[in-house]
């Protein structure tokens, strides 16, 4: 049982605004915010129907596909009529099919006369002899038109290195901002998928790392279509303009500009994909008026990112380490451990497990206290803290809880069940085994790169 | 190395900690005649070995690929051949800083004639200007070490002269599978799993051999040899990275795996996301995340909800389901049992592995070509342009030093 990413979204983002604003009427708030959320969908929507190419706050280009289904049934065809119809009706055919191409695709059916390689399998269609031009009518409804059949680029971001930038101690800007500009920020992002995963502190990082972008006057192109793109901005106050040319890029003249788009407003934002890397901007943004804008840049984004990341994993493994049971694993399967290892925050006075119940996951105390209870003794038996862990023999069998543990501050864990430990490593009593050399399978390695060991 | 990638990705940060230049360690000038000569008979030696491989071209086993490169007949760094030891054909392909050509040896005779190769030449300024040094550096020595392996584009020796970085590389004539794929559409069930149970066989010893993710899986990366097998070409983005996980976004929108995109750490789990991708596209002939926005193909990717035809196979959907997860710890492929676990899934039941790695089956497209030398299967492109940046003596000074086991 999973829950939408949708939904997990929303109430993350529910969550936050409740925390910032600890409102008394919790019921009206919430109230509040999903009307908010509806208005602000609605009206997206009704902007990407008018331009029906166009989405409002991202102006960024937007597509009809998927909105119906793209696998309608087609009358499939052999081999032979399609490329005769692909020859005919080229709308769809990529520019890499030149005639050189096209002849050698007749080969392979000149190889084997009697069977055709490609797409006649059944519920694609199956064969039919029809007249060429509904070949074509049928192929434009199972891809739509503005498929993309050419070759791919390949992209690829500036090269980050988490070894060398524990070594520069790397700190990612700061850049202060008052309560309600922190405030508008996240609810400005908070409908970014790019955003919506981030921990809480590697989102107050990024927040931080936005800085203050002031707009003087109306006119000034603040992205260029075209042009290399390095930033994220999301709009403080002010309007902007967004216009996409159909030929790519910002030409010169009184009509380079293109075709005016939407506009975007206090709480919007644009250039999102400069976040991932450097591609050409797909839009031109100019202000209305003088403006404010907070810019985030890719690299940065980036290695907030991936500093957390790579200290969190880091931290994992080195947890491990200490978890006799566990001591036989080797490098690899840590890693792969700690990849799997999903963090959980309880409030203090939780019982993160309890006595007596069938064990089902192990856990690390990844930050704050917890203490440790035993049935009919009235003091803690013990105290966990920063990185002690409990529940192990979960991975082992089902027995019982044999004590209790219950946070005295907010915890931070980090746990994995016995069967996603299974999944990835097999029974841990096989990992056990390894540390005593007369139980060892030979050549039962499930390391591929054991030889590393 | 990680910390001297950095430096050479940022030099200004440590200008000072740059390497002395080796004086064209690559090239000596002998003085003498005597060692001119001997020089010359080593690269005869060197040519006629070459030749010979290409005229047998016999797979290696697993174990032989893996062994250290300068023992294995191919995929070594060469001291003595020149581009001048090559006629240029024709170009095969054409990127933002290589240049692939169709060549054969200068002044072949007879039956020499037919014994080609591609060779890929990259100028050394246009890899540091485009940022790239270190992905070409990983690339050649993931070449040299996995040279020899039956579905692999074998990479039979690198070498460089002033200015260029060369990889010798196998001919494949039959062309890109995506020109095979985007002209039929899409590919029946016998051919999709004939062409995925090569690819299984390719990850398997990527990552479970030499602990390399190849990150950029696509039908445009993947040739069609003189029998009809898959070649899988361009190593630009694979990376030895073992137990590490590795950070840089690298690869191709509509394949790219949701942890890279959330930029939480990869590591050769992503090649079985784009696997998943690949045979989708295979069976439907449109990848199952697309949308004309990047990041609204982005958004779908992290949501990972595939979405079937109707008509698809159920073992299809079951085996595309488990390799595209979002959930690492889920991923087929990258659970107990890695590579081996994609092979004993149903839809890979009529493939008989051992034949498959020996290329005793006959592939599902065997190119009609009128020779070794033909290149008909491959797009023409524009010539070069006669102006080149030079590589300057600065360049030479601060750069060299990275290229030197090339």
């Amino acid at each position: 049982m999973s829950l939408p990413p949708d939904y997990s979204n929303e109430i993350q983002s529910l969550t936050r605004q409740v925390i910032q604003h600890q409102p008394n009427d919790i019921l009206q708030f919430c109230a509040n915010f999903f009307n908010r959320r509806l208005e602000s969908q609605r009206a997206e929507f009704l902007l990407s129907q008018r331009h029906s190419n166009y989405k409002g706050s991202t102006a960024l280009p937007e597509t009809s596909f998927p909105g119906s289904n793209p696998f309608g049934t087609s009358p499939g065809t052999g081999f032979m009529n399609r490329l005769e119809e692909e020859d005919e009706t080229d709308t769809l055919a990529s520019p890499a099919a030149s005639s050189a191409a096209a002849a050698a695709m007749a080969n392979p059916q000149g190889n084997h006369p009697s069977k055709s390689h490609f797409g006649n399998f059944l519920g694609f269609g199956a064969s039919k002899s029809t007249h060429q031009h509904q070949f074509a009518d049928a192929d434009s409804q199972t891809f739509p038109t503005n498929y993309n059949l050419n070759r791919r680029t390949s992209v690829s971001a500036e090269s980050l290195n988490p070894a060398s930038s524990a070594h520069d101690n790397w700190s990612p800007p700061y850049h202060h901002k008052s309560e309600e500009q922190l405030a508008r920020l996240k609810t400005a992002v908070s409908g970014n998928f790019l955003f919506s995963h981030l921990d809480d502190d590697q989102f107050s990082q990024v927040l931080g790392a936005l800085q203050e972008k002031p707009i003087p006057t109306k006119g000034i192109k603040v992205i260029q279509q075209g042009d290399v793109g390095d930033y994220f901005y999301v709009v403080e106050k002010g309007s902007f303009d967004v216009y996409v040319n159909p030929s790519g890029k910002l030409e010169p003249g009184p009509d380079g500009l293109g075709k005016k788009v939407s506009t975007v407003g206090p709480g919007g934002s644009f250039g999102e994909l400069a976040l991932m890397y450097n591609a050409p901007r797909a839009a031109t943004v100019i202000s209305n008026e003088p403006s404010t804008l907070w810019a985030l840049d890719r690299v940065t984004f980036r290695r907030i990112l991936m500093d957390s990341a790579f200290q969190r994993r880091r931290m994992y493994e080195g947890f491990l380490e200490e978890v006799p049971l566990l001591s036989g694993l080797t490098p690899y399967e840590r890693s792969k451990i700690a990849d799997a290892l999903e963090t959980k925050k309880f409030p203090p006075g939780t019982t993160i497990i309890r006595e007596g119940d069938v064990g089902e996951s192990f856990y690390m105390l990844e930050s704050g206290e917890a203490e440790v209870y035993k049935r009919g003794i009235d003091k803690p038996v013990k105290r966990y803290k920063k990185g002690d862990y409990f529940g192990e023999l979960a991975l082992l069998n089902d027995a019982p809880r044999a004590a209790s543990v219950i946070s005295t501050t907010e915890v931070k864990v980090a746990t994995l069940g016995k069967d996603g430990f299974q999944r990835l490593l097999g029974p841990v009593e096989g990992i056990m085994r390894r540390n005593d050399p007369s139980k060892r399978p030979e050549g039962d390695s499930i390391d591929p790169l054991a030889k590393e060991a | 190395m990680a910390a001297a990638v950095h430096k050479l990705l940022h030099p200004h940060s440590h200008a000072h900690a740059q390497p002395e230049p080796k004086q064209s360690e690559a090239h000596p000038e002998p003085a003498h005649a005597e060692a001119q000569q001997a020089s010359n008979e080593k690269r005869e030696d060197e040519k006629q070995k070459v030749a010979q491989w290409v005229d047998q071209k016999q797979p290696l086993s697993p174990n032989e690929i893996h062994q250290d490169p300068d023992k294995k007949v191919v995929g070594h760094s060469s001291r003595v051949l020149r581009q001048e030891d090559f006629e240029l054909i024709k170009t095969l392909g054409t990127g933002t800083f290589a240049r692939v050509w169709l060549v054969r040896f200068n002044n072949a005779q007879g039956s020499d004639r037919d014994k080609v190769f591609a060779l890929k030449v990259l100028r050394k300024v246009d890899v540091i200007r485009l940022k790239q040094v270190e992905h070409v550096r990983n690339e050649r020595n993931v070449l040299s070490a996995v040279a020899g392996h039956p579905f692999i584009t074998t990479m039979v020796a690198s070498f460089q002269d002033h200015d260029s970085l060369y990889m010798l590389l196998e001919y494949c004539p039959g062309g890109e599978v995506f020109s095979y794929l985007r002209r039929a559409r899409r590919f029946n069930e016998p051919t999709s799993q004939f062409y995925g149970a090569e690819i299984v066989l390719i990850l398997e010893y990527l990552h479970e051999k030499e602990g390399v993710a190849y990150r950029d899986l696509k039908p445009e990366n993947i040739l069609i040899d003189a029998e009809g097998h898959l070649k899988l070409v361009d190593f630009g983005f694979a990376k030895k990275v073992e137990n590490r996980e590795t950070y840089t976004l690298c690869g191709t929108p509509e394949y790219l795996a949701p942890e890279v995109i959330r930029n939480t750490g990869h590591g050769t789990a992503v090649d079985w996301w784009a696997f998943g991708i690949l045979i989708y596209e295979f069976l439907v002939g449109q990848p199952p995340f697309w949308d004309q926005n990047p990041m609204k193909i982005y958004e779908q990717i992290v949501e990972g909800r595939v979405r079937f035809p109707s008509a698809m196979s159920p073992e299809a959907r079951d085996l595309i389901s488990g390799l595209c997860t979002v959930d690492t710890s889920k991923r087929l492929g990258n659970i107990k049992g890695g590579a081996s676990a994609v092979k004993s899934h149903p839809w890979f039941r009529n493939i008989d592995w051992d034949a498959l790695y020996n290329r005793k089956v006959r592939g599902p497209i065997v190119p009609h070509l009128r020779g070794p030398a033909d290149a008909r299967n491959f797009d023409d492109y524009e010539p070069e342009s006669g102006n080149r940046e030079p590589y300057s003596k600065e360049l030479r000074e601060k750069w060299d030093e990275y290229f030197k086991d090339f």
